[in-house]
């Protein structure tokens, strides 16, 4: 194909847009509703799994130290601890400490702390923080076999919750996103195969003169991806505008913090490869949308006019 | 030059025989007719010509190509060889009538230098200076005709087909269009037209083939006179 044609053909594929306006219009709301549905379920997926990290990063196991170690092997089980894989925090909790925490929590009993003296009956002990809560029971038996450990205290049950919330969610938002992708596929097909049904007498006009498939696909496939890059870039702009009012909202009353969940990913942070995502998958959807029904119109409608 | 050879035509669907062993030849820089009743076989006809559907049996050859056993790829470089002229014109409404003659050049990747030049000339021949930048719904029936007929010899086909060009134009202005089509087949290039308008024939004469069953009845060249003598 020479320059000329491919500059022409392009051409076409924007005049297209405006001379098929009605057409253009209908496929460019549903690329946008298809694009929204699926875009704010997306996100919505990934702020539940930052909310639900959100918990998991509060996550502690505490690892209790035998009586009388030695000041040098309490150092040398800090750098075991924080050698391991799974292990994103180590902080010394040393028995002075905890029994002036304990003091302080317990102001009541101050009379039972003086009746002790300085008798302190609490243990040296190691605060971790894991990465991967999944991992907890390896990691806990790693650490309660290191020579010197008395005992490991973790959150068994609330990590398997954690866990199997996460999974559930992950299940549940992978089902949604995937209807919603298969839905979108259908309402689109049937909207580029309406809208090149509406202009079938001109691609019949087209074959009989002469021109080839893909002479008479390529201002389609234009014209499909304007479609999709305006959906694409609109779809940006709602999301940007509906997110920030939600964030705004949520952080005005500081809600999940509250509650001990994590926070909303800031918009700022996800702008730019959700903006790419939405104008990419638009372009992409709204152009191949276009070939695939005039592919198909082609192959059944090729001796028809 | 066209050529049919034993050709059978017959409709799956509705169990039809359009056409029925026909054979015909019609040379290259020849005039024919192709006339015939409603459901003679002459759309059918056309249709072979234009390879939008196959023979059953037989042998169609136009062009110097053989239609029988073209490949699909090769059909928009054969349909590029003929012009046609459809009874519903068939233009293009998005596009003026420079944009649909020009759309004919641009499909072979003409240059743009020929395109400037080819497209007002042929505009010109059919007499639509003053219309080459209306859309076709802004024309009259016999406008569109004009501009439809344009657009067949803006590619100077070696042939050209014309289904009922004058269906849908006043007496006047079919006779019109019958002799700018003498006058471009005067300049080398085959004409077959098909039309059910047996008077216009008549009064022109030349070689006349009639359809009737799906099978060529009669194929002479005559002259108008004689006709009117009949």
């Amino acid at each position: 194909m020479k320059l000329s044609s491919f500059r022409y053909l392009v051409g076409q594929g924007f005049d297209n847009v405006w001379k098929n306006r009605v057409m253009a219009f209908a496929s460019f709301c549903v690329l946008l509703v298809s694009l929204l549905l699926v875009g704010i379920s997306v996100l919505f997926y990934i702020n539940i799994n930052a909310v639900i990290g959100g918990i998991e990063d509060k996550n502690e196991v505490i690892i209790y130290l035998l009586d009388n170690t030695s000041d040098a092997r309490i150092a040398e089980i800090g750098e075991t601890l924080s050698k391991m894989e799974n292990v994103s925090a180590v902080t010394l909790y040393s028995r002075e400490e905890a029994f002036a925490d304990l003091k302080e929590s317990m102001d009541d009993y101050s009379q039972v702390f003086e009746s002790l003296g300085d008798d302190n009956p609490l243990p040296d002990a190691y605060r971790i923080r894991i990465n991967d809560i999944s991992m907890m029971d390896e990691t806990v038996a790693a650490a309660a076999s290191l020579k010197d450990v008395e005992y490991v205290s973790a959150p068994d049950s609330f990590v398997e919750l954690l866990t199997e919330l996460r999974s559930v969610v992950a299940v549940i938002a992978i089902a949604i996103i995937g209807a919603l992708l298969i839905v979108s596929m259908v309402i689109i097909s049937n909207t580029t195969r309406a809208s090149v049904f509406a202009r079938r007498r001109e691609i019949s006009i087209m074959q009989s003169v002469g021109a080839t498939k893909t002479f008479i696909r390529f201002p389609f496939f234009v014209e499909g991806m304007i479609n999709g890059f305006m959906a694409g870039a609109v779809a940006t702009l709602l999301t940007w505008f509906t997110y920030d009012s939600l964030v705004e909202m949520l952080g005005k009353f500081d809600m999940l913090s509250t509650i001990g969940l994590g926070s909303i990913i800031p918009y700022e942070t996800i702008a730019i490869p959700v903006t790419l995502a939405y104008i990419l998958f638009g372009s992409l959807i709204g152009a191949m949308g276009s070939v695939f029904s005039t592919r198909a119109h082609l192959k059944h409608k090729a001796v028809n006019m | 030059m066209v050529e049919l050879k034993n050709v059978c035509v017959t409709y799956e669907s509705t169990g039809v025989e359009a056409l029925s062993d026909v054979n015909l030849k019609v040379d290259d820089g020849e005039f024919a007719f192709a006339i015939g009743r409603s459901g003679a076989g002459k759309s059918t006809l056309i249709k072979l010509l234009l390879k939008e559907l196959d023979a059953n049996s037989g042998e169609v050859l136009v062009n110097g190509y053989n239609l029988t056993k073209m490949k699909k790829r090769k059909v928009p470089e054969f349909r590029r060889t003929i012009g046609v002229v459809f009874q519903d014109y068939r233009l293009i409404e998005t596009m003026t009538v420079y944009e649909n003659i020009a759309f004919v050049l641009r499909v072979i990747d003409a240059p743009m230098k020929l395109i400037r030049k080819r497209v007002p000339y042929v505009i010109s021949l059919v007499g639509l200076q003053d219309k080459a930048d209306s859309y076709p719904s802004e024309l009259s029936g016999g406008e569109q005709q004009r501009c439809a007929l344009a657009r067949a010899l803006v590619n100077d086909p070696a042939l050209l087909i014309a289904d009922e060009p004058t269906g849908n134009v006043d007496p006047e202005l079919a006779y019109e269009l019958i002799e700018l089509l003498q006058g471009i087949n005067a300049c080398g290039t085959t004409i077959l037209m098909v039309t059910h308008a047996h008077e216009m024939v008549r009064h022109f004469g030349g070689r006349i083939i009639n359809i009737s069953q799906g099978e060529v009845v009669f194929d002479e060249v005559i002259g108008g006179a004689e006709v009117e003598a009949e």
